[in-house]
């Protein structure tokens, strides 16, 4: 088990953050960093999901021929699937229990779900396809997309490290001028998460961990650049305060890159992201200084990072039908908050646990 | 591309071609004054099922880009978003779901113009989700008119209300500023959400911001709280009771084309955006 790192602390940061912002109208939203920014917690976990991938391609999986490292990665990215199939199952489920027992049919509707139950042949192929996602299940069918790629990334990071980042750009921004998506079936419409704009902040993530190229460079310069950054990150807080949205009418085309747009990771939001990682990159040690047990919280849900999404998937569904049921105020919105964080911390106790139980039972004799 | 192709259905003719011979009377009545909140006496017949008090059903606003759009290019695209009422949930097939309905109808009855309506509802979706999926399709799609079926699911999962309405007026003032008519479409009516005050609450703030903002806003919940009570033989919705039927959404077309087409034919009003 690894130690608290900044890495892991700030994916657990990432993960709470999620957990909060996808139960809609939950007191404790405002809270969140995505009021005094013009990015949030999405584009951190897949910044950080990067940068993992990197800390995997230079540390455990170095040694690994061309071959094994595509195993390794395709392995990753199959597991990540499963994960996804698993808490989709579980979110439907979870919509027709509570559906029986609130007698209440409309439930099934949420989060894009009524497909299942009015269109099950089709829709039950899409959630398999991946082309069918459930209203904020949809990250992980992001990360499995970014996960199929990532060999690519890793081999090109090997053999081709020049070629790395001008073929992000260009994948980005012919997404953006084009307005390239991948389509959703058999609900008709597009991806909340364009793989092929959100690779670049993954990529970025990746080529900013390591020690060369852009990640030396920044590293040289990392003075200047907290400077730099500082104000980007107060304009986008002033952005968000005052909820200024650019207006693409007045824009030059093509407006998908000058408009503040999620889907297809605006370059507005793409620079907050980097902006907000300069400015708080290092504060991890004051963190843990002054806060050593939120420290070590928080990089436990970090360290377990996949686990923990999934179970906090879960429970912002469970978050949003509990404040259905009880109508939603400050207090049940506390103990919502509470428990759910208290539920991703026991589960990533309980995926250490097993860890060390099999590691344990590994080194015992037969 | 295909998946930015909206869906294009046939049918309907019937219920488009009643309300183009009511269009001269309403367009002679809409020269005449500009509409106030409520629409002119004369609007467009509704088929037997759908009739309702023209109060109940819509307080229409001019639509002066849809207009300019029809006027100039002869054909005009329709964003329709929202939650499951735009998706077509209960319906028997995609070309029952409503928008495909409206296209049928605005075709038939805004004679020798091509309407195309783009279906993107995701059931279940508050407004705040919409709101952002509202930029990138505009980006996207650049509709000259956008429906925005919402409320339900904000009532629902309890948004606070002040903070549906700040959601729903800035995204009117953006879509304002990027020269787009909204009409909003409002709550559906079932008989256990007639007393949640949160439900109520919701209902208001439309209201309010549909007023304030000057935007067209299809009351829903009235005109289906009226079919539900005096026509309490026709049965408009789905068996979960909760989403309509084929002929609710049939109502639910008549009357967001209504709202469309007194919008269409309406005078800018002097504080006109």
């Amino acid at each position: 088990m690894r130690e608290p790192n900044e890495i892991d602390f700030w994916r657990g940061f990432a993960l709470v953050t999620i957990f909060v912002n996808h139960i809609p109208g939950i007191f404790f939203e405002r809270f969140t960093f995505r009021n005094v920014a013009i990015s949030d917690s999405a584009e951190l976990f897949v910044f950080l999901a990067g940068w993992a991938l990197r800390k995997l391609v230079d540390g455990p999986a170095k040694p690994l021929s061309a071959r094994y490292l595509i195993l390794r990665l395709e392995g990753r990215a199959f597991t990540v699937y499963l994960a996804q199939l698993v808490i989709a199952q579980l979110a439907v489920a979870l919509l027709a229990g509570a559906s029986l027992l609130l007698d209440a049919p409309f439930l099934l509707d949420w989060n894009n779900a009524s497909a299942i139950f009015s269109d099950p042949v089709r829709a039950n192929l899409g959630l398999v396809l991946l082309t069918f996602q459930l209203g904020y299940f949809d990250i992980l069918p992001l990360y499995v997309v970014l996960m199929l790629v990532s060999p690519l990334i890793a081999l090109s990071y090997r053999h081709a490290r020049a070629l790395l980042l001008p073929a992000s750009l260009a994948l980005w921004a012919y997404a953006l001028a084009f307005g390239v998506n991948f389509p959703t079936w058999p609900v008709e419409g597009a991806w909340f998460f364009d793989p092929l704009a959100w690779q670049l902040v993954f990529v970025l993530g990746f080529l900013l961990a390591g020690e060369d190229g852009i990640g030396g460079l920044v590293r040289r310069y990392r003075k200047p650049l907290w400077w730099a950054a500082l104000p980007i990150v107060l304009l986008g807080a002033v952005a968000a305060r005052t909820e200024f949205d650019p207006s693409p009418i007045a824009l030059p085309e093509p407006k998908l890159f000058f408009v503040f747009d999620k889907t297809f990771l605006s370059p507005a939001r793409l620079l907050s992201n980097l902006a907000i990682v300069a400015v708080f990159a290092g504060a991890f040690h004051a963190i843990a200084r002054g806060l050593p047990r939120l420290a070590d919280f928080l990089s436990a849900l970090g360290r377990n990072s996949l686990n923990v999404f999934c179970a906090g998937s879960l429970l912002s569904l469970a978050g949003q039908i509990f404040r259905f049921a009880y109508s939603g105020d400050v207090v049940s919105d506390a103990f919502i908050v509470m428990f759910g964080i208290a539920a991703m911390g026991a589960t990533a106790w309980a995926s250490e646990w097993r860890e060390r139980l099999r590691a344990k039972s590994a080194r015992a004799p037969a | 591309m295909g998946f930015g192709m909206a869906r294009k259905v046939a049918g309907k003719i019937g219920a488009g071609s009643c309300i183009a011979l009511a269009l001269a009377a309403s367009l002679a009545l809409a020269q005449e004054r500009a509409p106030e909140s409520t629409p002119p006496s004369e609007a467009p017949p509704l088929s037997p099922a759908c009739e309702a008090p023209a109060g109940d059903i819509a307080a229409p606003a001019s639509l002066p880009h849809f207009a300019k759009a029809l006027r100039e290019r002869k054909t005009a695209s329709i964003l329709a978003i929202g939650s499951s009422s735009t998706s077509g949930v209960g319906a028997t097939s995609d070309a029952k779901s409503y928008p495909a309905q409206l296209e049928a109808i605005l075709e038939g009855a805004l004679k020798g113009v091509d309407v195309v309506v783009a279906n993107r509802g995701v059931s279940g979706e508050v407004a705040a989700v919409t709101a952002e999926r509202i930029k990138s399709e505009v980006a996207r799609e650049k509709p000259d008119l956008l429906l925005w079926q919402l409320g339900t699911n904000d009532a629902l999962v309890r948004i606070a209300p002040d903070e549906f309405e700040n959601t729903v007026s800035s995204t009117i003032r953006w879509l304002k500023a990027n020269e787009i008519d909204v009409v909003l479409v409002g709550l559906q009516y079932s008989s256990r959400f007639s007393r949640d005050e949160e439900y109520f609450a919701i209902r208001n703030v439309l209201q309010r911001v549909a007023t304030a903002e000057n935007v067209a806003y299809v009351r829903r919940y009235d005109a289906m709280r009226f079919i539900a009570q005096n026509h309490a033989n026709l049965q408009m919705m789905a068996r979960d009771n909760f989403h309509l039927n084929d002929l609710g959404y049939q109502c639910m077309a008549e009357h967001i084309a209504r709202a469309v087409i007194v919008g269409v034919f309406a005078k800018r009003r002097p504080s006109g955006n």
